[in-house]
């Protein structure tokens, strides 16, 4: 199984990467935001993934705190942006 | 004092019943149990936390109408774990196919469901079911984009809608 | 036999990652987008955790993991909702 969740671990962290591409292109607030439940996802079954094949369980931990978190970057994001509604274009 | 403690929920709590802290207390154990990956030397402290979250969280969510019903939850994830499988082949086969068949639109539909959780179990649920992804809730009804305006998204929404129903002490078990 | 199962779960929970990515660039807007991404990144790890349950090494890491998926699930179904109801109220007051 160490090959296979090495090459899963690689695959994700490149999706993560298309992530960013997303964030940086927008273009629209809105999509920057998906990028960011992008990481949510990802970046928990990346961790998990480590957790098991690096043997340290500390990781789970911090899965589970990651996908809290990206709840809370959401709302924190929209109310930021409520005078700027996400739906218009960002400069 | 009290109006202000519940600005996080728009709708009246009900009394607490013995019940009531007896799940929390449980439910906060059995997270104890997970997040410390079993130990047995942290009870003492588990213990303590529990109590302290089920005060925490009745202060701040008291119990609102309709209780979910534990029994019947197995059946509702088993129910959803299925569809949810589906939802996720019916993106694919859409993102793959080479005209990329979308005829995506907003539908609103009328809503009979209890006001909190319910809804709040029916709205999330919708966003991992096939072709529907909760816009809003207004009053009796509920607003939903969909992918595909020509599926049948009333009978999908209506699915749901009874399944959390059943969820929360509506009818008898199918 | 576990082994084998265990590679295809997570072979296939990489495809839908894949696909839920490739949703954010093929799917024409930003609603269209959050179907895919949240529809298909949850099954993706979902089919990662099942793949991953087997290797575990006891009862409470097996329930710790499936917790993390369905908080996962719940993140990432209310995000999906609150950025498709700002969207939906950017468009409302015409600022769109």
């Amino acid at each position: 199984m160490t090959l296979p969740m090495a090459l899963a671990s690689f695959w994700l962290l490149t999706m993560l990467g298309l992530g960013l591409l997303r964030i940086w292109r927008g273009p629209s607030v809105a999509d920057r935001m998906l990028a960011a439940q992008l990481f949510g996802t990802t970046g928990v079954a990346l961790l998990l993934i480590l957790a098991q094949s690096q043997a340290q369980s500390a990781l789970r931990d911090v899965a589970l705190a990651l996908s809290l978190l990206s709840v809370l970057a959401t709302v924190a994001f929209l109310t930021r942006v409520a005078g700027n509604p996400p739906g218009s274009t960002d400069d | 004092m009290s109006q202000e403690r519940h600005r996080l929920l728009t709708i009246k709590p009900v009394p607490v019943e013995a019940r009531d802290v007896l799940y929390r207390v449980l439910f906060a154990a059995f997270l104890w149990w997970v997040l410390s990956e079993g130990r047995a030397d942290s009870w003492g402290f588990g213990v303590l936390m529990a109590l302290l979250v089920t005060g925490i969280s009745l202060g701040l969510f008291p119990p609102v109408g309709p209780r979910l019903r534990w029994r019947r939850l197995p059946g509702y994830l088993l129910w959803f774990a299925g569809r949810s499988l589906l939802a996720g082949v019916d993106v694919a086969r859409r993102l793959l196919a080479p005209g990329l068949p979308l005829n995506p639109g907003r539908v609103t539909l009328d809503l009979d469901l209890p006001d909190g959780p319910p809804r709040w179990w029916l709205a999330n649920s919708l966003s991992l079911l096939p072709g529907t992804l909760s816009v809003a809730l207004h009053g009796q009804q509920i607003e939903v984009h969909t992918l595909d305006t020509r599926s049948d998204i009333a009978r999908e929404v209506e699915e749901a809608r009874r399944r959390v129903g059943v969820l929360y002490g509506e009818g008898t078990s199918p | 036999m576990t082994e084998v199962l265990q590679v295809a779960l997570l072979f296939l929970g990489c495809l839908f990652f894949g696909l839920g990515t490739l949703g954010l660039f093929r799917f024409p807007d930003t609603l269209t987008r959050i179907h895919a991404l949240t529809k298909a990144d949850n099954l993706g790890l979902g089919l990662i955790v099942l793949a991953l349950l087997p290797g575990v090494t006891g009862w409470a890491v097996a329930v710790k993991i499936l917790l993390v998926w369905v908080v996962a699930l719940v993140a990432s179904a209310t995000s999906a909702h609150l950025v498709a109801r700002a969207l939906s109220a950017g468009e409302e007051a015409g600022s769109d």
